[in-house]
């Protein structure tokens, strides 16, 4: 989408006044749909519609050795791609650079111990551990993708069944593993302090968040900024532009505030699912 | 993995012998004890000490412009060359584009480096291309595309923040034109503990927290000397709003240390290039 | 003017020096640039060591690593050679897969390795069948300005002869591995192979260790590699052919800089 001069101040006019061309204020989200465990095959999956942005994510986990310079931790691996359907701009590989970008961001907002803990999914130490495959796929793009990236990879963690481990047979080099029969048996992971990322845009002399495609065009730059309970665990900037310090702190600070709702929100929601519900006559 | 027929290619599985090292080596644990303890680093700097710079320009003969920076142990080369046409594409752009790749040499850290970029040298082109985007005047070459290669030879930490500065060098010696001086400066987080250019080592001490609910982690800036504009802030780990605050204000700082240098070393340079244009 | 006669008509202005008996840097036909070798700054690798030839810089970096042997050939270790020629040294190369003069290069300096027989692959063996070294000694190419393969060789030996590895205890019935990383050994280099290049220009002037205009404007290149004073390999990949008694000349030449190539080295070392 390309806008003409005339329409882009509309847009800037619309943020000065506090009031965006859909009619929001500049802290507000548009309506978002969420719904989780909609892939079968997956241990954990989520669906995340932000207006027009359409985020299916899906969790896999396999066994696997851990890292040697890290020997008490599982592993957590974020692919992203970007389908040719999201939006013209993927085809070909249009959407290669942003899916990097997304999914290291991911991964180093997810780094930190504190935000999500790995040492819980080693199984033997140095031996065999859970390696979980987060896979994310993007079927519309409707601008603001990290944030909608952010929310539905934290809502299929929540929704992920680890296998629980009946026990562990050592003999020599061979490590052999018996997981529960019982399909239920699970454990859940916990991802209360997993990292809600927010992108905070300055548009004009003002900042917004969860902007629109027609306003990101407008943007001078903008700030990720991903939140795990009252740290940042990440902040990544993107754009074209450079920002000025103290409006890089105050965007800081609107993304942290702005971030906590967020997280407050869904967890909320994701509450509200009933967990393991029974489903289908062979229960 | 598919079989790399391009290279010659070792055995499948070898290891590091550092695994296996004898001597019990200080934890890094206890070795923020000691430097929170003697408030003195382990190369006698104070926190908000950066190393000594040495920079050097037109290292590689057959590019347009490079530089080569050495923080202490730290060596980082970066080459520019001439634009040419943005490959793959299309329409006809308004605005030049920047290509930046970051890589690691294979022997550069103590793990091995594979010869294919991996996701951190991915993640690390993209900053470099975010920190260098907003300084070059891009509307001066349409259509073109300026490339800036990096190649860290010796790992010590701060590689990232050093690579941007001597591509920002890098890029004033090949005479793409630009709207400012770039700096750059790494900072590590454990803690109360603020470690500017960080090394390898306090890196590492900076990337695991201590105890639950500290401050711990690596942040990197670029800054616009004359406009005071950040152009690229990253952060990583798991750091409160007034710690960014006040890491924000020692970054702002020290980068603003480093332009003396380069202000300097550039000046030396134009004089140099008009004398020799005198003497032919 | 001259720079546009230059880019216009390279080879022309390339026989008017050459007519003179003079290059245009400043050299006569037989004349080596200066070389430079620096070894040891990298101490991330096991050894390091960097080579000058004229503008021409490579790097060289050994990394030591842990293996088992292979089953048919218990007592040996393993040496990868790879050099990279990098985006970065040269506006030739493009990122992504090695190029082919990558490639080709990269081969030509496991031959010579392999031939010339300076490292002993039975020397890298901790335990027969069990364990044994892996090294991988990897160039990368900073500047690209001809005689590269020259350059390398060089700085292979100033990295071989510098190169520590630990003392590694194995004790086979626990499998057990525990390293010595104070005690340090240095590797057995049984021999200084040196590499020489030379160009042919026009079918019949050759020029003596050539820049990279040099190199692309010539006719064919030849590389020379003496070890000690045994001829250990000739590659000489196409381009026009030369006489017995040019062949001949070039080889004798590549022999008496031998010597001073080996001085250069253990000066270094």
């Amino acid at each position: 989408m390309a806008l003409c001069e005339a329409e882009k101040t509309f847009v800037l006019h619309g943020v000065e006044e506090n009031f965006r061309v859909d009619g929001r204020e500049r802290e507000d989200y548009r309506p978002m749909e969420l719904e989780t465990d909609i892939v079968s095959h997956a241990f954990g999956s989520a669906r995340l519609r932000l207006a027009n942005t359409d985020i299916l994510v899906a969790v896999k986990i396999e066994v696997d050795v851990p890292f040697p310079e890290s020997p008490h931790q599982g592993k957590i691996e974020f692919f992203v791609d970007c389908s040719a359907n999201a939006t013209p701009d993927f085809e070909g590989r249009g959407g290669e650079d942003l899916a990097v970008t997304i999914s290291s961001t991911l991964s180093s907002a997810y780094s930190s111990s504190l935000a999500f803990d790995l040492r819980k999914l080693c199984i033997l130490h140095g031996r065999k551990c859970w390696k979980l495959y987060v896979d994310i796929l993007i079927l519309e793009c409707g601008g603001n993708l990290f944030d909608a990236v952010s929310l539905a990879v934290k809502a299929a963690l929540w929704n992920t069944q680890v296998p629980f481990v009946k026990n562990i047979n050592i003999d020599g080099n061979n490590v052999e593993i018996n997981v529960a029969d019982d399909l239920y048996a699970c454990e859940r992971l916990d991802v209360k302090k997993a990292p809600v990322m927010v992108t905070v845009c300055k548009i004009g002399d003002k900042c917004i968040v969860d902007p629109n495609a027609a306003e990101e065009q407008c943007s001078v730059g903008s700030v990720v900024v991903a939140v795990s309970g009252n740290k940042f665990s990440t902040v990544y900037q993107t754009g074209k532009g450079s920002l000025h310090p103290s409006t890089l702190i105050e965007s800081l600070k609107l993304g942290f505030e702005v971030a906590k709702r967020l997280d407050e929100a869904l967890w909320e929601t994701l509450s509200q699912i009933q967990p393991d519900q029974d489903v289908g006559f062979l229960k | 993995m598919p079989v790399d027929h391009k290279r010659i290619n070792g055995p499948d599985e070898t290891y590091p012998y550092s695994l296996y090292a004898k001597t019990n080596k200080q934890s890094l644990n206890e070795k923020h004890e000691d430097i929170k303890r003697t408030g003195q680093r382990s190369d006698s700097r104070t926190f908000l000490e950066h190393r000594k710079i040495f920079i050097k320009t037109g290292v590689v003969s057959q590019a347009k412009g490079s530089a080569y920076i050495e923080l202490e142990n730290t060596k980082v080369i970066v080459s520019v060359f001439d634009p040419r046409e943005i490959p793959n594409r299309p329409d006809y752009s308004l605005k030049g584009e920047i290509y930046c790749e970051f890589k690691y040499a294979p022997f550069s850290c103590n793990k091995r480096r594979l010869h294919i970029q991996d996701t951190e040298e991915k993640q690390y082109s993209a900053i470099m291309k975010q920190a260098l985007e907003s300084t070059v005047c891009s509307h001066e070459f349409p259509n073109f595309q300026v490339d800036i290669y990096a190649m860290v030879l010796h790992n010590d930490g701060s590689c990232l923040s050093a690579a941007i500065t001597a591509a920002g060098l890098a890029l004033a010696h090949a005479g793409v034109p630009m709207y400012d001086i770039i700096t750059s400066v790494s900072l590590g987080i454990q803690q109360d503990n603020l470690f500017i250019d960080p090394t390898n080592e306090e890196q590492s001490i900076c990337l695991y927290p201590r105890t639950l609910d500290t401050d711990h982690g690596n942040v990197i800036i670029s800054k616009l000397h004359m406009h005071n504009q950040i152009s690229q802030f990253y952060q990583s780990g798991n750091i409160s709003l007034e710690k960014i605050n006040e890491a924000i204000g020692i970054l702002d700082k020290t980068c603003e240390e480093l332009v003396p240098v380069i202000q300097k070393y550039l000046v030396k340079h134009v004089i140099r290039n008009l004398k020799d244009r005198e003497a032919k | 003017m001259a720079e546009q006669y230059k880019s216009l008509h390279p080879i022309k202005y390339y026989r008017d020096y050459l007519a003179h008996g003079i290059r245009p840097d400043g050299r006569e036909f037989n004349k080596f640039r200066p070389i430079l070798l620096n070894v040891g700054s990298i101490d991330t690798a096991d050894g390091s060591a960097i080579a000058k030839v004229g503008n021409t810089t490579v790097v060289c970096g050994i990394k030591a690593e842990l293996c088992k042997p292979k089953p048919d050939a218990p007592k040996c270790g393993f040496l990868v050679p790879n050099l990279e020629l990098p985006p970065l040294c040269s506006p030739k190369f493009r990122p992504g897969p090695p190029s082919d003069q990558a490639q080709v290069l990269t081969q030509l300096i496991a031959d010579i390795i392999e031939n010339s027989k300076c490292i002993d692959l039975n020397d890298l063996c901790i335990f027969q069948d069990k364990l044994v070294w892996c090294l991988f000694v990897d160039f990368v190419c900073l500047d690209f300005d001809g005689s590269v393969v020259d350059a390398c060789i060089v700085s292979l030996l100033g990295a071989l002869k510098t190169a520590k590895l630990p003392f590694v205890e194995y004790d086979p019935a626990l499998d057990n591995i525990q390293v010595n990383m104070e005690e340090r050994k240095h590797i057995k280099v049984h021999s200084t192979p040196v590499s020489t290049t030379f160009a042919v220009f026009d079918d019949k002037v050759i020029l003596k260790d050539p820049t990279q205009e040099e190199e692309n404007l010539c006719s064919g290149i030849l590389t020379v590699v003496f070890k000690d004073d045994e001829l250990c390999c000739v590659h000489k990949p196409g381009g026009s052919p030369l006489t017995q008694e040019e062949l001949s000349q070039c080889i004798e030449e590549s022999k008496e800089r031998t010597l001073f190539i080996k001085r250069l080295i253990d000066t270094a070392v």
